[in-house]
């Protein structure tokens, strides 16, 4: 089991595009139980890897609530970087 | 909602807008913060290694040779602050749900960076922090203050980030305040006579620190801010208690062992070691993570404002709170401490692209 916030990251080097609710739905199963998989710390969480080059934002809507609602993806060099730290 | 063309709408996309200004924001204030609770642990470190059993290890009748005041006291202080903070961090990490996530970080790549990194600011640093604290007085403070110039300096080496000349027209600024610290210094050592060595080692703190700063934080780019923290503090307090006090106490011909047991059971110490280990864990974790959400360049300049807080609070804690002798500022230093600000400032953000941007907006 890796630490939360490997698997966040990890999730995007398959090339995917997700946004916080996408990446708590792909980690429920194992990581349910943590009390940072919630929105508030996922998108913290993905807005700090943007900050530092491992993610970029891909777009982004509202939601049902109104709320904005970001995704994310990883381009070439940033899934090379976190696969190269994270195995 | 997006509209029919694809392109978001004007509500998303001042949604949008206001989320992403609020995490700045959110950086920026938790960045200053660190510098507020760094100054609160540099008070309240001091503050300790002034009294109870302190007063006794800094006293004439003491038998500790002056190697071993001036070198393993100081180091004993740090690891006592250091290994209060860890116990903090790992209460957090616990109270957070962390704790499982701080044992699987630490085996890691970046973990490992991560200890390394702490192993740099830690025992080196902050030893060295103390000792120039110890020396100099929190004239060392704004010294310490010059990582960020540092941090930017080897960041460019190591990882080929940008050092523009407006970066080092900054560098220069704080060298220049530095020197200004230093020339004044020399006229009033009477509180202070070892103040140039105190400097030395304040500078050798800043090295340490820029180094953990620029290494350190991109490791915690993936890590998240609390487990790292409780890496850093781990690492630290044990490195620090275990290896660094025995050596220096050894080489200064004390008994560690009965020096570590005698601290820490002076509870009219501890008490102070436990509320400076507590700010020390918050101005760590908040540098971290500051420096993790709005860029390494502003965070450690918001965080460097600790060349004011650290004085002010020492001022504050030390001098009217506790009614110590020796802790007032000369306006000179003062002077330097902003003008090395100003310096921090003009390294990690362009003043006039920060007016620009309020124009525009």
């Amino acid at each position: 089991m890796k630490p939360l916030n490997y698997a966040i990251l990890k999730l995007f080097t398959d090339g995917r595009e997700a946004c916080p609710e996408d990446v708590i739905e792909a980690l429920k199963g194992e990581y349910g139980h943590f009390k940072a998989l919630n929105k508030r710390d996922v998108l913290t969480s993905l807005m700090t890897a943007e900050s530092n080059g491992l993610l970029e934002e891909s777009r982004f809507e509202l939601d049902e609530e109104g709320e904005v609602r970001m995704f994310f993806r990883s381009n070439e060099e940033g899934i090379a970087t976190i696969n190269k730290y994270i195995r | 909602m997006e509209q029919a063309t694809g392109m978001p709408s004007p509500a998303a996309i001042e949604a949008k807008n206001r989320l992403t200004a609020n995490f700045r924001r959110r950086g920026i204030f938790t960045a200053i913060m660190s510098g507020v609770t760094y100054g609160n642990y540099t008070a309240f470190m001091t503050l300790a290694m002034s009294v109870g059993i302190w007063a006794k290890f800094y006293g004439e009748d003491s038998g500790f040779t002056p190697f071993a005041v001036a070198f393993m006291l100081s180091a004993l202080g740090a690891a006592l602050t250091d290994t209060c903070s860890a116990v903090w961090s790992l209460l957090i990490a616990a109270y957070k749900g962390k704790l499982g996530d701080f044992w699987r970080s630490f085996a890691t790549k970046p973990g490992v960076i991560l200890a390394f990194a702490a192993m740099i600011g830690g025992p080196l640093a902050s030893t060295a922090y103390v000792i120039g604290l110890q020396q100099a007085g929190s004239i060392v403070v704004p010294i310490s203050a010059l990582c960020p110039a540092i941090g930017a300096i080897l960041a460019r080496i190591l990882f080929k980030q940008a050092l523009t000349p407006r970066m080092m027209l900054g560098i220069l600024i704080c060298f220049g305040a530095s020197a200004l610290i230093g020339i004044s210094s020399m006229g009033g050592t009477e509180a202070h006579p070892n103040m140039m060595l105190g400097l030395l080692f304040g500078f050798c703190a800043a090295l340490g620190w820029g180094l953990e700063g620029c290494v350190g934080g991109y490791a915690s780019s993936m890590i998240d801010p609390e487990v790292s923290i409780a890496i850093r503090e781990v690492t630290n307090g044990l490195s620090n208690l275990i290896i660094m006090v025995p050596i220096l106490g050894i080489i200064g011909g004390a008994s560690p062992i009965e020096v570590i047991n005698s601290a820490i059971t002076d509870w009219d110490s501890m008490k102070f070691f436990v509320i400076g280990g507590f700010a020390c864990y918050w101005g760590f974790m908040l540098w971290y993570k500051g420096n993790a959400m709005c860029g390494a360049a502003l965070g450690m300049a918001c965080n460097g404002m600790f060349s004011f807080w650290g004085p002010f609070f020492c001022w504050v804690w030390l001098g009217l709170v506790f009614g110590i002798d020796g802790w007032n500022m000369p306006p000179i230093a003062w002077v330097a401490a902003i003008l090395m600000v100003v310096g921090i400032f003009t390294i990690a953000t362009n003043p006039l692209a920060i007016f620009m941007r309020k124009k525009e907006g």
